[in-house]
């Protein structure tokens, strides 16, 4: 009897159970003889599709086409049911290859004679195997719609001809391919204005970062000193710029620099005869915008450094005295290394925070002043630029194709931060 | 085996994709084509009758009002009795008037839209490109309202707007300073200037915002220059004339006053502001916005005029701008919303308007109004408005006023006028190009 029952599901056909759960999610299953799990995988197959045809098929019509008729089809909101019909189709594709893959494994298992997990055992067994997995879904599924869906969307408008003059509802919008990337490397005021606005962008981002790395660790350095008193008081004082809002600072700063009537030039320089054109000289400008940005950046360089050095070891500087070292050599092999590597990532993304620093550009000058035959202004960074064009030109394309850009650059230095910074590394085991 | 499975489930989802796809899409638009076009025959309908009877009265009409709550009040109070005399309701929600643009987007296709909202005049192209509004049709009380006003609403030849509010900057001045007779040409103006310019003590015989197109466009329109050729009230935004000859005598002028020392380069609202109040400023140039700031802070000295005569004996054309009040393209109610905003804007409703809010109404009639004739400062304002053009509406404007600014900024360091302006007027066309049109 046992070797009859052995024959007969030898003839248990895997081929079979996929074609037949590609045909119709459960199907495989059922043939597989586990009808509970097939009866729910049909139900839920059926379910999908009856709720969510007409939605996916709008969808994806819409994000081809983005509409045919003015008035009637709204392009944006085809553009993002779009996203969201592909999202969810991708979402139950994932759950049918799942499908498949299950049917074939257990018609293998069938075919073989071994013995085939019930459902309440299988149920078990992901409980015990999945149960990190079912806390962590609801998150992600918010994150598929808190980010990546307006990421997709953001995306998506860099490749329509969404502007001013071409918006919705009176219009349709149309997908034109890389063309907003191509006229802003190609056509010559959009070129110009790019190149030099993404060259200061860097500039202003090494020089600024490094400048407050740089003085929030040779403050860090002399407050840590042992001959220094007052201790508590010093931290504090150095710890106030960081305590106001950077917005109010910079306002007063922008009043502070005015050259006619902020008090930098008038009590400051004006007793030794400078006029320094702060405001209306781009170069100038650009002076005044990084020392701003060292002034409001360093306290917070300076307290994740003073932490650092309380935790390095005394003992590694005695051993160094013993061996003869010098003050620099203690600097250079003992506390730099040890300094950097604990907080690495996290200098790492003042970079990419600069980068994007758009509130100081923005409130100091407006980005100003202006430059002839140029799109922008003296000291635009790319965000502050995006900006212009979203809110002053309703160049939405033009924008998105730019922010696309920044955001390449960004993700740059945050997978570097993640991939390649030695802190993280001995922890996870990226 | 398992590639053919592959290839099986890879054409099935193709075929799934594509046979679905179109076929229920065409089902779909032709049946919203169809409701379209019914809603569209009604309303043509709707709009051809507009002279004879009144559709049926609709229950309630929903407004979106700027949330200043001396405006609001003011409109509230003139619901009421409309809701009186009528029995519609008015239901009036308060609003930032540039976030009623995004808002009506999204909202008017859903049906929650406005019947009726709120918008300085100069973003009615943009409205119209994008479809969210409806023309107006004025009828008989076209004539009520100031010639600007209905210049400044009409676009493309139809009226979209029923004006509410006329706003334009003039000259307020210190008569501590200057003494009870308002300065009336430039040369009174140069005068004052070298005579009371200190800048060491921060004094100053004349302020304005020289590197804001907005204020200095007067000087560029009063010699002759424009920003769009006007025809007919259709501008054509390939014809730029902040660059001829009129234009750059009015930079030119602009510039003396940089040369001669007279204005500071940095100049800001704040600091101006600032100064003036304090006392140390003989007149500048500002908006009826600033008036009870500027009121509480000098008292019976504040002063307010036309803005000064050019040489050539032609007043300086400031730009007006008007608030409006406009039709959504979604109402469904459009003859009722129509009837209803000529009413807030009757001659009595208006000057109630004026009483509450304290913005200048657009009618003619108001002009000779005792409560506003009889108000030295206000009347200044209404006479500047008279002699200033309204900005134009076409959405090409928005790409004049960073180049502009950026120009003037340029004018004040001393470049040469004529290079400046012919490069400015190059980018403004550059920016329209590249900016889709």
């Amino acid at each position: 009897m046992n070797k009859n029952e052995r024959k007969k599901t030898q003839q248990h056909n895997p081929t079979l159970a996929i074609v037949l759960s590609i045909l119709f999610a459960g199907l495989g299953q059922s043939y597989n003889r586990r009808f509970i799990k097939g009866t729910i995988l049909i139900i839920v197959e059926a379910a999908f599709l009856i709720t969510m045809y007409d939605f996916i098929n709008i969808g994806l019509w819409g994000i081809v086409t983005l509409g045919t008729i003015p008035r009637v089809d709204h392009s944006i909101i085809l553009l993002i049911q779009g996203i969201i019909a592909v999202l969810v189709l991708a979402f139950a594709i994932g759950l049918y290859i799942f499908n498949i893959i299950d049917a074939k494994r257990d018609a293998e298992k069938l075919r073989d004679g071994e013995k085939i997990p019930t459902l309440m055992d299988s149920m078990k067994n992901t409980y015990d195997k999945g149960f990190p997995y079912m806390l962590v879904i609801p998150g992600l599924f918010m994150l598929v719609f808190v980010v990546i869906l307006p990421l997709l969307f953001m995306v998506s408008l860099a490749f329509t001809d969404y502007n001013l003059y071409n918006s919705p509802p009176r219009n349709l919008l149309n997908w034109v391919g890389f063309e907003n990337f191509t006229k802003l490397l190609e056509s010559g005021i959009w070129k110009d204005t790019f190149f030099s606005v993404f060259t200061w962008t860097i500039v202003w981002t090494v020089v600024a970062t490094t400048l407050q790395i740089a003085l929030g660790l040779l403050l860090a350095l002399l407050v840590n000193d042992k001959r220094i008193k007052f201790k508590r008081t010093i931290r504090t004082v150095l710890i106030l710029p960081w305590a106001v809002p950077a917005f109010v600072s910079i306002l007063i700063f922008s009043a502070l620099f005015n050259s006619e009537f902020g008090a930098i030039n008038r009590d400051i320089l004006g007793p030794i005869g400078l006029a320094v054109p702060w405001m209306s000289d781009p170069f100038w400008a650009k002076m005044a915008l990084i020392l701003i940005q060292t002034w409001l950046g360093f306290p917070f360089v300076f307290a994740l450094f003073t932490g650092v050095l309380q935790s390095i070891p005394g003992d590694m500087y005695e051993a160094a005295d013993i061996d003869g070292a010098s003050r620099f050599q203690k600097f250079k092999n003992i506390t730099f290394p040890f300094v950097l590597f604990a907080t690495a990532p996290l200098l790492i993304m003042q970079y990419a925070g600069n980068f994007n620093n758009f509130n100081i550009i923005y409130l100091f000058n407006e980005g100003g002043p202006a430059v002839r035959g140029q799109n922008a202004g003296g000291t635009d960074i790319l965000i502050s630029w995006v900006y212009k064009l979203t809110f002053d030109t309703n160049n939405y394309n033009m924008a998105a194709a730019i922010t696309i850009i920044m955001g390449v650059i960004v993700s740059a230095f945050a997978f570097y931060q993640f991939r390649k910074t030695a802190s993280f590394k001995e922890e996870g085991n990226l | 085996m398992k590639k053919l499975s592959l290839i099986f489930f890879a054409l099935l989802l193709i075929g799934l994709l594509a046979a679905c796809g179109p076929q229920r899409s065409e089902e779909g638009t032709n049946n919203e084509n169809d409701a379209n076009t019914a809603d569209d025959s009604a309303n043509t309908a709707d709009s051809g009758n507009e002279e004879g009877a009144m559709p049926d009265k609709p229950e309630k009409l929903t407004v979106w009002m700027n949330d200043q709550e001396s405006q609001l009040n003011a409109i509230e109070a003139t619901a009421k009795q409309y809701t009186e005399e009528t029995g519609i309701e008015i239901e009036i929600k308060g609003m930032a008037m540039l976030d009623m643009v995004e808002k009506l987007d999204l909202d008017g296709p859903s049906g929650n839209g406005p019947d009726i909202f709120y918008q300085p005049h100069d973003r009615i192209g943009d409205l119209v490109v994008r479809g969210l509004a409806d023309p107006i049709n004025l009828g008989d009380a076209a004539d009520q309202y100031t010639d600007t006003a209905i210049n400044a609403v009409t676009y493309d030849e139809e009226i979209w707007g029923v004006p509410n509010v006329v706003e334009t900057y003039a000259l307020y001045y210190n008569k501590d300073i200057v003494g009870d007779e308002a300065p009336a040409t430039m040369e009174d103006i140069n005068a004052i200037m070298s005579e009371y310019t200190n800048k060491s003590n921060d004094e100053y015989g004349f302020l304005a915002e020289a590197n804001n197109f907005y204020y200095m466009y007067p000087y560029f329109a009063g010699n002759g220059g424009y920003v769009f050729a006007n025809e007919n009230g259709v501008y054509d935004p390939q014809d730029i004339g902040l660059a001829n000859e009129g234009s750059v005598k009015g930079a030119e002028l602009i510039q003396s006053w940089f040369n001669d020392g007279y204005l500071p380069k940095e100049i800001t609202a704040d600091i101006q502001n600032g100064l003036f109040k304090d006392g140390k400023v003989a007149t500048i140039i500002n908006g009826p916005w600033m008036m009870k700031e500027y009121e509480e802070a000098l008292g019976d000295s504040l002063g307010a005029a036309p803005l000064p005569l050019l040489d050539n004996g032609e007043n300086p054309k400031s730009f007006v701008g008007v608030k409006t009040y406009m039709l959504s393209y979604y109402s469904e109610n459009k003859e009722w919303a129509t009837d209803f905003m000529k009413y807030l804007t009757n001659s009595e409703q208006a000057m109630n308007y004026f009483k509450t809010a304290g913005e200048m109404p657009a009618r003619k009639d108001a002009l000779d109004d005792p409560a506003i004739a009889d108000d030295q400062l206000v009347s200044a304002f209404a006479e500047q408005a008279t002699y200033g053009e309204p900005m134009p509406s076409i959405p090409q404007m928005q790409q004049v006023w960073d180049p502009m600014n950026a120009a003037l900024q340029f004018i004040a360091k001393g470049d040469n006028v004529e290079d400046v302006l012919t490069e400015a007027v190059g980018t403004i066309k550059d920016n329209i190009a590249a900016s889709g049109q």
